[in-house]
């Protein structure tokens, strides 16, 4: 299976310090990976220095081949990265229209097309049309997530990074919202996942790797992961449990 | 006192369009400029050499003016306050403070201190149900309302105006959605730029071009800013209105020296009970 992600040696932070000590990590095209790790391992630092927020001090960032490095946050946009992060991940002040028409307007879908969703993601979000014309930030949590997902989704990127999807979610919702996520994969979108919630993420996962202290203490096949006795010392980032 | 609520309201237009460049660059920049009075100034007497000096018909002049304080601005941004960006509101804000002073003086400098007026031609004043108006006070009117109307259809009905409202709500989500901030700054200090022109060439109509002329209009400004809500055009147009309205009908109680006081305790009264103002979000610190 083709690489899509291929990241090197990453080094990245705040201030003076790396939270990033090093990572590699390859992602298959067409997958699902989930990162987790326990908190200040560096899990929201990656996908924010993959999407072009924070810039990586040394190693190297590869999209299809491409060298990402250098490129800022729109650009990798252009080149096919979405990202949704954790929280504030819709502009609140706007209507969930604007927000769709700026997506569509910036994220290099064009502006000729009228329609802001098109068909297969009115499907997929068959509630957000009901609420064009409400502020974003009157959503629930849920129905912000998913304008958040739409948003990301409207030019179908190569790969869609998610920041804690299910974060302040209910279970019900949490569930809804791994769906959607299975769902987004078929639709060809490969997917780089940062969760906390390890079980049910691992559940509709390819593959895994587990972050602690800016490193990688393992990388396998999801299936591996959840199959193991002790998730939770693993999930911890005992380094013990390598593999 | 129909009058004075008239003239009030007139102040308050003419107020709306640097108000609403202040809120525009407080959105987007997330500092108080202190220096939209002299860069009111600085616009006013660009339009008062094309006008009263080459002789040209004040609307051109105006027009030539406002793109000219467009690009000024994007030229002030580059050299004074990009390279200050990282350091905070505050910095900023200070910078502003000294730009203002330069700005002033600059004009102080090629003008001296006596009070100008452009070169227009004369019009007899009018009644309307018992109201006096002048063609100045209709002009400022117009021209006001076909600002704000062209600044409706910009933040709500073009992109770059879309793109504008996402980066002040939102800054880093902006860059993940495609929107390249530091073009849209770009385009917010052109706007603001022109507003602040096309502000300071109806203060000069208003009553006379001299230096501290955008000066003496500051704090009318920010409190007209601060009641509507610091990053809400919506409010910014409120907020003039009445501040403008409010100070004139105040010279009917107090003396009109210290109408200057009904600006400051609007901000006074607006931060203590509604520090988001009129039309402002509550803010969210994270």
């Amino acid at each position: 299976m083709n690489t899509i992600l291929r990241v090197a040696g990453l080094h990245a932070g705040y201030g003076a310090g790396d939270i990033l000590k090093g990572i590699d990590l390859e992602l298959a095209q067409g997958s699902i990976m989930t990162i987790i790790g326990p908190n200040g391992s560096g899990k929201s630092t990656l996908v924010k220095t993959l999407a072009g927020l924070l810039p990586a001090r040394q190693g190297s960032i590869e999209l299809e081949g491409r060298p990402l490095n250098g490129l800022g946050a729109p650009r990798r946009v252009l080149e096919g990265i979405a990202y949704v992060p954790q929280e504030y991940n819709v502009f609140r002040n706007l209507t969930v229209l604007e927000n769709l028409k700026i997506a569509r307007e910036f994220m290099g879908a064009g502006r000729r097309e009228k329609r802001v969703l098109d068909e297969e993601l009115e499907q997929l979000f068959p509630e957000l049309p009901r609420h064009y014309r409400i502020a974003a930030g009157n959503l629930s949590g849920g129905q912000r997530q998913m304008l958040a997902f739409a948003c990301a989704l409207t030019v179908r990127p190569k790969l869609l990074m998610l920041d804690e999807p299910s974060a302040g979610l209910s279970p019900l919702l949490t569930i809804e919202v791994f769906n959607k996520v299975e769902q987004v994969n078929r639709m060809g979108v490969s997917i780089l996942m940062v969760e906390q919630n390890a079980i049910e993420s691992l559940r509709i996962s390819h593959e895994c790797i587990v972050l602690a202290g800016g490193r990688v203490r393992a990388c396998a096949s999801a299936r591996e992961i959840l199959g193991m006795k002790d998730l939770n010392s693993f999930y911890l980032g005992d380094a013990s449990n390598r593999i | 006192m129909l009058q004075t609520a008239f003239n009030g309201m007139v102040t308050g237009v003419i107020m709306t369009l640097p108000a609403l460049a202040v809120t525009l660059l407080f959105g987007v920049l997330k500092f108080p400029n202190f220096a939209v009075g002299a860069m009111m100034t600085v616009a006013a007497y660009l339009a008062f050499a094309l006008n009263a000096q080459l002789g040209w018909p004040l609307a051109p002049a105006t027009a030539v003016a406002a793109g000219a304080m467009g690009v000024l601005c994007i030229g002030i941004d580059q050299v004074t306050f990009k390279p200050l960006r990282e350091r905070g509101a505050i910095t900023l804000m200070v910078a502003s403070l000294g730009l203002g002073f330069i700005l002033e003086n600059l004009a102080r400098f090629a003008y001296g201190n006596s009070a100008r007026s452009f070169d227009l031609e004369l019009a007899r004043p009018f009644r309307l149900v018992g109201v006096r108006m002048n063609q100045e006070q209709m002009i400022t009117i117009a021209v006001s309302a076909a600002a704000m109307l062209a600044m409706w259809v910009l933040l709500t009905r073009m992109p770059m105006g879309r793109a504008m409202r996402a980066v002040a709500d939102n800054p880093s989500l902006a860059q993940v959605r495609g929107i390249e901030t530091p073009r849209v700054i770009r385009w917010t200090w052109f706007i603001a730029g022109a507003l602040l022109a096309v502000g300071g060439v109806l203060i000069g109509m208003d009553r006379a071009l001299e230096p501290p002329m955008g000066s003496n209009y500051l704090i009318s400004v920010f409190a007209a800013a601060i009641l509507g809500g610091l990053g809400s055009p919506l409010g910014a147009f409120a907020g003039a209105l009445v501040i403008g309205v409010v100070s004139e009908l105040s010279t009917l109680v107090i003396a009109p020296n210290y109408r200057i006081g009904v600006p400051l305790v609007a901000i006074a009264v607006i931060l203590v009970f509604r520090p988001q103002g009129l039309f402002g979000q509550p803010y969210i610190r994270k």
